[in-house]
Order: C-alpha cells, then structure tokens, then sequence
C-alpha cells in the first residue's frame, strides 16, 4: 500500500488560515491593539494578550530564515522526495512559517534568500503553502 | 535567599548500555533508580520524591512508562511525583524545591528508555505530530540542522568546527568501558565520510540512539554529610525556557536559553567560567554544545572553531568536556548523561577517564553541567562542587 504524507488537521485556532489555503490565500491574524501578525494562530496575541483581531491575507513574499536539506527518509511516503528542503520563511508580514523550497537547486539555497509563495494542492481539501526564489 | 550550596547529589544508578535486547523501558528506569538508591547507602524506605524525566510514547508493546508504574516497581509511596512530557528540564529545580520545602527528604530522578532495541527512538521520530510533518520535518535533527545552517549564516561555525566536538569526545570514550563507541576511534576523514542526515548534521553530529537507564538521588547538604560518598554539592542552577517552537525560534543562533540560565547558575554559585575545571554539556548534537558554550561564555561570539580545535576539550586539555564521551560517545540518557558524569568526576570514581593526573588534566573541583530540552526551548544549568 503506497503511504500517503501526513496532511494538516486544523483545529479551531487554525481552520480559518487552512481554508484560505485552499483558496490559496495566506492568511494570518493582526492584533487590533498593537498591531503584531502572529502565527500560529491563536485567541490571544503573544506581545500584548488582547483577543482583539482580524485576519489580514499576506502577499505571500518572504525570505528564507533558515533551512535544512534532508537526506533520510523519517517517514516512508518522504523517501521519493530525498532530498528535500525543510525551510522556516520569515514572511514580509512578520510571522515565520515553517515549509519547504521547491524549483530551487542546492546551491542556490541561502539563508535570507527572497522566496514567494506556490500552492502544492495535495488532496480536494487541503493545498499546502510551499516557497520558491522570487525575482 | 540562595540555594547555594544547600542540596547535594549522593548516588548515581548506571544500567548495561547499547542495544540491550530483550528488555522494556521500565526496566531500565527500575534498575537505575534502584542502583542509585543503593550507590547512596539509602533504603528504599528512604526515597520520598520520585522524579521521571520526559515520558516518551510507549514502545511498541509496552505500557506507559510512568512515574505511578515506576513507584510500584521500586515498592515505594513518594509523597512527590513528577514527570514532564515534553522536554522541559526542571526536573533538579524541583527536587531542590521539594527538598527546601521539606516535603522530601530524598529524591531519585530516573529515566530510561528502550530506545533502540524496542524501536521507542524511530517511533518518536517518525511520529506524525503537528501540522509541520506535512512539509516533512521529522526528529529532533531537523529542528536542530535548522538552527545550525542559521548559525553557519551569523557565525562562523560549521562542520570545521564541529568534527574537533566529535573526535575529542570519542577520545574521552575511550578512556570509558562502558561508552557505546569504546573501541571505535573516529578520525577527521570518517567524520566527513559519515553520511548526511539533515544538512548540515552528518549522523556523527548526532547522539546515540540506546537503550538503557540513568539515575541519582539528590537531597539536603546536611543529610549528604551521613552518607556512603563524599557528596557533590550543587554550588548554582539556572534555567530559562525560550519555549517557542522552532519555525518561532529567533535564538538559533544565540543567545539561547544557555546564555540566561548560564548567567543565574555562575551568580548563585559565586564563580565565573574561568572557575571551572570540566564541563559536561548536553549534546544532542554537536551544534549544541557549541553553541551552549558560547552563550555561556567559554569563548568569544564566532570563536568556536579555534576553541575546540585547540583541543582543550579533550584527554589532557585545559577544559575536559564530555569525559564519559557523551551523548555522542558514550550514551543517551537526557540530562542524566552530563549530571551523573559531573557527579561521579567529582567524587572521584570515574577509573581510567577520571580527571586528574591520570588523564593529564586537573584535578576538579568545580564541574559546570548543562541540560537542554526539545529544540533549545528548554535550558537548565548547573554547577557542582566537591563538598
């Protein structure tokens, strides 16, 4: 039996950023009293606990914090992947989100590379937010 | 009021190490904790305070290993229990309390885990938790090859660096029967050779994967002074959580929560890095050790490279680090790989590898040991002295 990849399961902080994802939209929560986006999503905001907030849809440019090249499989479903870049982008936004690189080759991975953002729409109901080198 | 010098470890629980077939998580924790009951000249009857360290998911076939069923293993009723689930390192911090408080007079801090034979390491790693496995972010090496490739991008560090961190631990192994690579000298060449994990961790970044167990018991200084060994005194501890998950982490690269935690053990102890005479670091990784002795501030920001290539760390060196070999050497078993190796340096029973003369190193009398959880999120450390 062929094994499928793990897929998000939202919960109830985090369904409204997935089903903008299957709009491809990224979206993320701006806290209304000082103004911080934050994910992961959350009833408070982490610098100033206020529950007040609305969700504002990211340009989906960003850099490359860092980033990791896999080269084992820890899972069976990622072995035709190897290897494959795990990588954290810090969005232009301010929030850092962890997803892989595609369309890039080794040696053009860097730390603080510009990146934007791809749709990997993997099942009906889930598209996940991938990165590629922008410009 | 400080804890100065007010709690001391007095026995320590060693198990067979390795791949050790045939046997469950729980028999581990049960033979450390009851070595080092019997290390320490205490009943059983004695023990009040019973402290696991991080409950892992059960390997395959077996129950969970908590601190209820380890308890009814070792025929005791503790009127403390405790037992994290996700790697934060408090667990000295609340064996002192207790103590202080006098709610316990005696407490042993366990842990075990079939981590290699029973399969409890490759369970973990292949663990579907969280939404970040759907981009393939598996095992602690993926979070911490995140946070060494953001320290190769602000410092200079790398894999020159990190080969001095493995070989001059596998030198310590050697000196160690006991250590899981005992036997097995490691050169520059096989460290290149070894194959990549996660860029930029070769599996010889890595700790051991084992099975086994590892245990102390701590109480009061007052109460050390009746018992078998001389007693190794807790001069400070510090501990500073950051806890933000990696993809959140802006500490990669330092100040980690070593740097905190570092700075509140020296000030309660009194001392300064240029104090102490051997450090037993947590290393997961080697990245790990690197950057914990930065933060502490053993050498300047970036300096890494030129510190352990010196070979100060290693058998005849200025700084003995490691000298059981390690979580990279010798084995796994949590905080309680650099703890119990501070503990045993300290009361002078540590044979062949024993700092002193013997290796060509000085004699201890200060021993700065570090404990870290999850992926930097959870710092702890600690400075002994010989009491």
């Amino acid at each position: 039996m062929a094994m499928h990849k793990p897929i998000p399961t939202p919960d109830a902080d985090s369904r409204p950023f997935w089903e903008a994802c299957r709009q491809h939209k990224l979206v993320f929560q701006k806290c209304n009293n000082c103004g911080h986006v934050r994910w992961p999503a959350a009833v408070i905001c982490p610098q100033c606990h206020s529950q007040d907030c609305h969700w504002i849809e990211s340009t989906g440019m960003g850099a490359v914090y860092t980033f990791t090249v896999y080269h084992q499989a820890f899972h069976p479903a990622f072995k035709d992947e190897l290897p494959y870049t795990v990588a954290v982008v810090e969005l232009a936004e301010g929030p850092m989100l962890l997803s892989n690189i595609v369309d890039c080759d080794r040696a053009g991975l860097r730390c603080d590379m510009p990146v934007e953002v791809v749709w990997d729409d993997v099942s009906p109901d889930c598209s996940l937010p991938k990165f590629r080198p922008a410009g | 009021m400080s804890w100065q010098d007010k709690f001391a470890v007095v026995g320590v629980g060693y198990t067979p190490q390795g791949k050790i077939p045939d046997r469950t998580s729980m028999s581990f924790h049960l033979e450390a904790s009851a070595k080092a009951i019997a290390d320490a000249g205490l009943k059983k009857e004695d023990i009040d305070g019973l402290i696991a360290y991080r409950h892992f998911p059960a390997c395959p076939g077996e129950p969970d290993p908590t601190p209820q069923l380890l308890a009814q293993g070792l025929g005791i009723e503790p009127v403390f229990m405790a037992q994290d689930a996700n790697c934060s390192r408090s667990q000295l911090h609340q064996a002192m309390g207790v103590l202080e408080a006098g709610i316990c007079k005696y407490v042993v801090i366990s842990y075990g885990h079939s981590g290699l034979w029973g399969g409890g390491f490759m369970q973990l790693f292949a663990q579907v938790s969280g939404n970040e496995t759907a981009f393939g972010l598996f095992g602690a090496v993926g979070g911490y090859a995140l946070a060494a490739t953001r320290g190769m991008h602000e410092f200079s560090t790398g894999p020159e660096t990190w080969k001095h961190i493995a070989m001059a631990q596998r030198k310590w192994a050697r000196l160690n029967p006991a250590a899981i690579t005992h036997g097995k000298p490691l050169t520059q060449e096989q460290y290149y050779a070894s194959p990549m994990v996660a860029e930029p961790l070769r599996t010889l970044d890595c700790c051991q994967i084992n099975d086994g167990g590892r245990a102390i018991v701590v109480t009061t200084a007052e109460r050390a002074r009746d018992l078998k060994h001389p007693p190794v005194l807790i001069m400070g501890v510090g501990q500073h959580n950051p806890s933000n998950e990696i993809a959140q982490a802006r500490y990669m690269a330092g100040p980690s929560g070593a740097k905190k935690a570092g700075e509140a053990a020296f000030a309660m102890a009194g001392v300064g890095p240029k104090d102490i005479d051997s450090c037993q670091i947590y290393d997961c990784f080697t990245y790990t050790i690197e950057l914990t002795m930065q933060d502490y501030g053993f050498f300047e920001y970036g300096g890494g490279e030129e510190w352990f290539g010196s070979g100060i760390t290693a058998p005849g060196g200025a700084m003995p680090l490691n000298t059981s070999g390690g979580q990279l050497s010798e084995a796994y078993f949590m905080g309680l790989t650099p703890i119990s190796e501070a503990v045993m340096q300290l009361m002078g029973r540590c044979g062949d590898r024993q700092l002193g003369p013997g290796t060509n190193t000085k004699e201890p009398e200060i021993i700065l040991a570090s404990d870290n959880g999850a992926i930097l999120q959870s710092h702890s450390c600690i400075i002994f002295r010989r009491g």
